[in-house]
Formats: C-alpha cells, sequence, structure tokens
C-alpha cells in the first residue's frame, strides 16, 4: 500500500505553462540558497572555534550534494516556452556559480586546507544573496 | 470448569494462556464446544490454541495462509487444531492457567523448528541473563 | 541518586521515542521552517504521551498485562491482526531507519561513509538485545541519551531574545511562503513522533520485564513524568535553536549533519562531541526499542513466551522475530535508500494507525476486574477521551495531507 503512496507524493508533473514551471524554479532557487547558507555556516563555524575536519567534511560533502540534486532536478523539467527559457537561464547561472564554490570548499577540506575555506567560501555569500533575491522577485 | 456458561466461554476468547510454572503458552485462538446430554445445553469443551485455530478462525487468504504455512512446518498429516481439555483450566482470571506445563500441551506436540534450528545454536542460549 | 536510576526506563523510551534520528531531522527541520509555530504540537504530544503510557505502564505493573496483548484481547483476533500488521511494519521501517541514523552519527564522527557502518551496528544491536541485562541497558543508554541536553545549553549560551520565542510559540502564525497544508503536514508528523506506538510497546513490556507491581506504581509516574516531558524539551530545545540560527539565514533542514549545525555553531568542538555521544545514545537506544517492540507485538499478539527475563532458549520465537527484523532492516537501509525520508513516512503513517492501539489501553485501564482499585480517575479518562478524538481526527486527515502537500517538500 505504501509503494503507491510514496509514488504519487514524489512524482515530478510535467509543467506545461509558465506559471507552475516559474514555481519550481522559485524551489529550487530556494532548496539551493540553502545549501550554500549551510556550507557557510559550516565555514563560519571552522573559523570562530575548532571543528573537526571529519565532520567539517561531510557538512561541506552533504551541502554539495544537495545543491547538484535540486539543480538536477530542475533541469530535468523542460521549459514551456521561451519566456521558461529565460527563467532557467537566470537560475542556471546561479546554480552554476554555487556548485563551482561548493565543489572548491569540497576539494580544500578533502586536502585538510582550513585555512583557505573562508577565502574561497567568500563569492558563496553574494550567490546565495542572489538566489534568494531571485526567489523572492518571482515568488507569487 | 465443565458446566461453565457460554457467554463465560467466549469471553475468554483471545486472552494469554500461562501454565502451571507461569510460563506463556499460547492464545485462546478458538473454543470447541459440546452439549450436555441431559440438558442440550453447551459448553466448552476445550480450547483450541495455535496458528491452525487462528488461521480457521480468521477466515479469508490470511487465515488459510497462516494454517497452510504451519501445517507444511510439520510432518504429521493434518493434525487439526491443538486442544487444550477444559479439565486441565485451573482459572480464568486476566490470564487462563492451567494445572499443566506447556512441554505436555498438544500445542508442543510438534518440535519447536526457532529453538532447535536456530536459537539453541547461537552461544549463549542457555544462560540466563539476570 | 538511586532514585534517579529508577526513571531510566522512562527516560530512554521517551529519549528513543522523542529524538531519534527522523525526529532529530523532523523537529530541526520545523524550526528552520516554522520558527516555533509548532512548538504547541510537542506540548500536546508530550501530554498525549504521558497519559497514555502512564495508563499502559500502571495496567502492566497492576496485572502484568503488555500492550499488545490487551489489543489482541479487546479488539478480538480480526482487527488486532490488522494493528498488529500496521504497527508492526511501521515499528520495522522505524528499526531500519534508526540503524542507520546509528551510523550516520558515526559517519559524522569518523567520516568513515555510513553505508560500512551498518553491518557493524546491526550486530551491536542484536547482541545488546541478545547478552545485555535489560536494567544495565536501560542505564547506559538512557542516560548517555542525556547528552542531548547540549541542545539546551547550546540555546542558553547563544542567548536568544526568549520572549520573541516565547510570543512565536504562543502565537503560531504561519510564515508566509509555506501553506497550511504543508504546516499541518508537520505537525502531524511532529505529533505521531511524541506519541508513536512503540513507546507504549516497549514501555509496558519493559515493566514486566523490570517486574514492577503494584508497589511500583509511584517509580511508574515517575519514569513517564520525568521521562516524556524530559524528550519534550530536548524536542523544544533543538526547535528553537534551529529557528534562531537555521531559521533567519533561509536553511532548510534535510540531514542529519544540518539538524547538528546550530549546535556545532555555538559550541564548538566539544559540544559536537557531546552531541554525536547523544545522537548514538537516542538512536541506539531507539533501535534498541523498536527491535525488541518487533518481538513483544508478534509473541504478544499469539501468545509466544517474550522477553529477556527468560533464557534466550525459553523464547525462541520471540528472539527469532527479533533476530530476523534487524536483519531486515538492515538491509532495508544498505540499499542506500534515505533513512530520514523512511522515519518520516513511518512518523506520519504511525499517527494514521494510532487510535487501535490508544483505545485497547483506554478500556483496560477502566476495567476493575483487572486494575481492581487502579483503575482510571475522572480526570484521566475526560483527558483520555479527548485525546481519542484528537488521534481519530488525526488518523482520517494524516493520509490525504501527506498526498496533498507531497509529504510536506
Amino acid at each position: 500500500m505504501i509503494a503507491p503512496l510514496l509514488l504519487l507524493a514524489s512524482c515530478v508533473a510535467p509543467d506545461r505553462t509558465y506559471e507552475p514551471y516559474e514555481a519550481d524554479a522559485v524551489a529550487t532557487a530556494e532548496d539551493a540558497a540553502s545549501a550554500a547558507q549551510t556550507a557557510l555556516l559550516a565555514v563560519d563555524a571552522s573559523t570562530r572555534s575548532n571543528v573537526t575536519q571529519n565532520y567539517l567534511s561531510i557538512v561541506l560533502e552533504e551541502a554539495e550534494a544537495d545543491a547538484s540534486g535540486v539543480q538536477g532536478t530542475f533541469d530535468s523539467i523542460q521549459p514551456p516556452n521561451s519566456e521558461a527559457d529565460r527563467l532557467k537561464n537566470e537560475l542556471d547561472k546561479l546554480l552554476d556559480d554555487a556548485a563551482s564554490v561548493l565543489e572548491d570548499l569540497r576539494i580544500a577540506i578533502r586536502r585538510g586546507e582550513l585555512e583557505k575555506l573562508p577565502d574561497i567560501a567568500h563569492p558563496l555569500d553574494d550567490t546565495a544573496k542572489k538566489l534568494d533575491d531571485f526567489a523572492t522577485a518571482h515568488e507569487r | 470448569m465443565a458446566g461453565q456458561k457460554m457467554d463465560a466461554g467466549l469471553d475468554i476468547l483471545d486472552v494469554q494462556i500461562v501454565d502451571k510454572d507461569g510460563r506463556m503458552s499460547g492464545v485462546v485462538d478458538d473454543l470447541d464446544f459440546s452439549w450436555d446430554e441431559e440438558t442440550g445445553a453447551p459448553y466448552v469443551s476445550s480450547i483450541l490454541s495455535g496458528p491452525e485455530a487462528l488461521g480457521t478462525r480468521l477466515g479469508g487468504r490470511i487465515g488459510l495462509w497462516m494454517a497452510s504455512v504451519h501445517a507444511r512446518l510439520h510432518d504429521r498429516e493434518d493434525p487439526g487444531p491443538a486442544k487444550i481439555s477444559i479439565g486441565v483450566v485451573k482459572k480464568i482470571s486476566n490470564h487462563v492457567e492451567i494445572t499443566v506445563s506447556r512441554e505436555d500441551l498438544d500445542i508442543s506436540r510438534s518440535p519447536d523448528w526457532a529453538r532447535d534450528t536456530i536459537i539453541s545454536k547461537i552461544p549463549g542460549a542457555d544462560r540466563a541473563v539476570e | 541518586m538511586k532514585k534517579l536510576i529508577e526513571i531510566t526506563l522512562g527516560i530512554l523510551t521517551a529519549i528513543g521515542g522523542f529524538v531519534d534520528i527522523g525526529d532529530l531531522v523532523a523537529n530541526a527541520e520545523s524550526g528552520a521552517r516554522f520558527k516555533m509555530a509548532l512548538a504547541w504540537v510537542v506540548v500536546v504530544g508530550v501530554i498525549g504521551i504521558c497519559l497514555f503510557a502512564e495508563m499502559a505502564g500502571r495496567v502492566a505493573a497492576v496485572s502484568q498485562r503488555p500492550v499488545f496483548s490487551l489489543v489482541r484481547e479487546r479488539l478480538g483476533a480480526k482487527v488486532a491482526l490488522a494493528n498488529l500488521g500496521a504497527s508492526f511494519f511501521i515499528n520495522f521501517l522505524t528499526l531500519a531507519a534508526e540503524i542507520a541514523g546509528v551510523a550516520l552519527a558515526l559517519e559524522l564522527a569518523s567520516s568513515v561513509n555510513y553505508l560500512l557502518w551498518i553491518p557493524l551496528v546491526a550486530f551491536a544491536v542484536w547482541l545488546v538485545i541478545w547478552r545485555v541485562r535489560f536494567s544495565t541497558m536501560e542505564k547506559v543508554f538512557g542516560l548517555l541519551g542525556l547528552c542531548l541536553l547540549v541542545f539546551a545549553v547550546a540555546l542558553w549560551r547563544f542567548g536568544p531574545d526568549w520572549g520573541a520565542l516565547l510570543s512565536n510559540a504562543a502565537h503560531p502564525t504561519v510564515p508566509s511562503g509555506e501553506g497550511h497544508p504543508t504546516y499541518f503536514y508537520f505537525a502531524i508528523a511532529l505529533f505521531g513522533a511524541a506519541m508513536t506506538p512503540y513507546e507504549v510497546f516497549f514501555f509496558s513490556s519493559g515493566a514486566i520485564e523490570e517486574k514492577w507491581t503494584k508497589k511500583d506504581l509511584v517509580v511508574e509516574r515517575m519514569n513517564v513524568y520525568i521521562g516524556f516531558p524530559l524528550g519534550g524539551l530536548l524536542s523544544l530545545a533543538l526547535m528553537a535553536l534551529c529557528s534562531v540560527i537555521l531559521a533567519p539565514r533561509g536553511i532548510t533542514v534535510s540531514t542529519l549533519s544540518q539538524a547538528t549545525l546550530p549546535t556545532v555553531v555555538v559550541m564548538g568542538k566539544l559540544g559536537l562531541a557531546v552531541l554525536l555521544v547523544g545522537i548514538f545514545a537516542a538512536t541506539f537506544g531507539a533501535a534498541l526499542e523498536t527491535g525488541f517492540s518487533a518481538g513483544y507485538t508478534v509473541a504478544q499478539y499469539l501468545g509466544w513466551q517474550w522477553g529477556k527475563f527468560v533464557r534466550p532458549k525459553e523464547a525462541p520465537r520471540f528472539h527469532l522475530v527479533v533476530l530476523v527484523s534487524i536483519i531486515m532492516g538492515a538491509f532495508l537501509v544498505l540499499t542506500t535508500i534515505d533513512p530520514i525520508k523512511v522515519t518520516e513516512y513511518s512518523i506520519v503513517l504511525a499517527a494514521a494507525a494510532l487510535p487501535l492501539t490508544y483505545f485497547p489501553i483506554l478500556v483496560v485501564a477502566n476495567d476493575p476486574s483487572y486494575m481492581g482499585e487502579h483503575v482510571n480517575g475522572r480526570v484521566t479518562n475526560a483527558l483520555a477521551s479527548i485525546y481519542l478524538g484528537i488521534l481519530l481526527i488525526v488518523s482520517v486527515a494524516t493520509i490525504p495531507l501527506m498526498i496533498l502537500t507531497k509529504a510536506g517538500s
């Protein structure tokens, strides 16, 4: 009985018009901003008190996995028209920015370069704000 | 106990059975009735316990499945549901207490597969923790 | 000190019920998304579980009848079997998730992938059930679980605006950007987590394992009235911590590591260490609770010998059910299914099955032939009737809300 319920609960219907597509874009931006903020908070914690490298590497890896997960889901939705194409381009740019910083953070922490984290993370702050602005601008 | 009224008999359905040493020995899954030859009044003659009795009472697909799985696990051909004579029932409260040990009951007529094949082979199965 | 040790059954039951792997994430997520707007649900849940756990424990102490035995007797073979099917399934999902939860806590401590820990954790859970004395198990995991008080310490050290937290909790509003159905879906998840049925299966059977009698009713009540509010307090502290640290940054919680982040931000390395011990104890405790409950429910329905108070050879089928459940649970989470999603679903589905477990407890707690002078008082009955009403409404609303909100996403 549970299997069909779970399917029903998690299924993604194709968006045939702009509005639901825009709502998906907003949700994607919010989730990506959440992942970026998680990474920023973790880096912030590492500068203020010494957090173990093990812990930090897992938080950062999961943040990266989260961000790439939502991006993957969003990219698999067919944009219904050219207006949606423009929206997609705008958001994809931000998602790529976030993904690349998150990737660099993961590489640095795996090498044990904890002191470099704040510098690497710095541009993420701006990207997270832009993602938030994007979500606010398109929220209905 | 043999003269017990029928509604009292129905009252013990689904109640835990406890043997003379206080060990749990199944549940009253069903009842067997006989009729008093003089008055014709029905009385409970034995308690039925175990998967065959429960399966038959539940009926439907699950009941059939339960009874057939149990039958397949045991070598005896169509043994019928395990019976506990109402004569060994000592007391009916929130348990049904019987005067014999659970090893002497019909429900223990087949070897205990879980115990003999698996649990008793694990180190420590015979040691009390306390 | 001796009195403190005597309440470890209640503490273990409550910590395993309130702050297990799914609840850690659900509480953190509701704090991050709804701030304190769902705090009232935890309070309602704590009162409800206190009410019914106290009844179940009292019935067990007075009449030596555990909960599922009552369910069978009062609902009859058929309805009880339906309840057994639902309860066992939910309990099994939770067991699987807790095994993964322990592994996730070990991953955070070691950075060794959690999947590698799962077989080891499953073996350890079984070994504790097989070999460790019931009261030792209670004490170790109950008391270690108290490390989760670090949530409260972190909140206090962070120094939030207490007035704002309280007024937010007292005047709940749904934040913009969140719909009412999602809000109520989370409310049901938190309520289901508080009243999850394996708590009463474990607590009432544990009372018999501990050989409680009429004389122990004071201890029984202390267990309930200290243990469960403590579990609720930990939930609320985590919720508040996430509402002040994660919510302002727009972070939503989907992993255990995110749920731990606020404590680490405030308390650093030491806080992390204490927190991981606490999470380990709580998830391991919940795994024990659900592992035992798998055996208790089946054995009590069928009248088999159960419990750790006899040698394993004397209760072979009980131990077989426990063993098989743990092995199957470990296999389920080894498929890399998200353990946090698994508990979230199991909590919500549990909410749908709750009345079938709590109704028989209420009936027997009022039956003088079982309880003698220890039957329910009038206040208890009035409250319990109100809660049965709530449980019925919740059980009807659960599945539609789950579909409507796409499980709260």
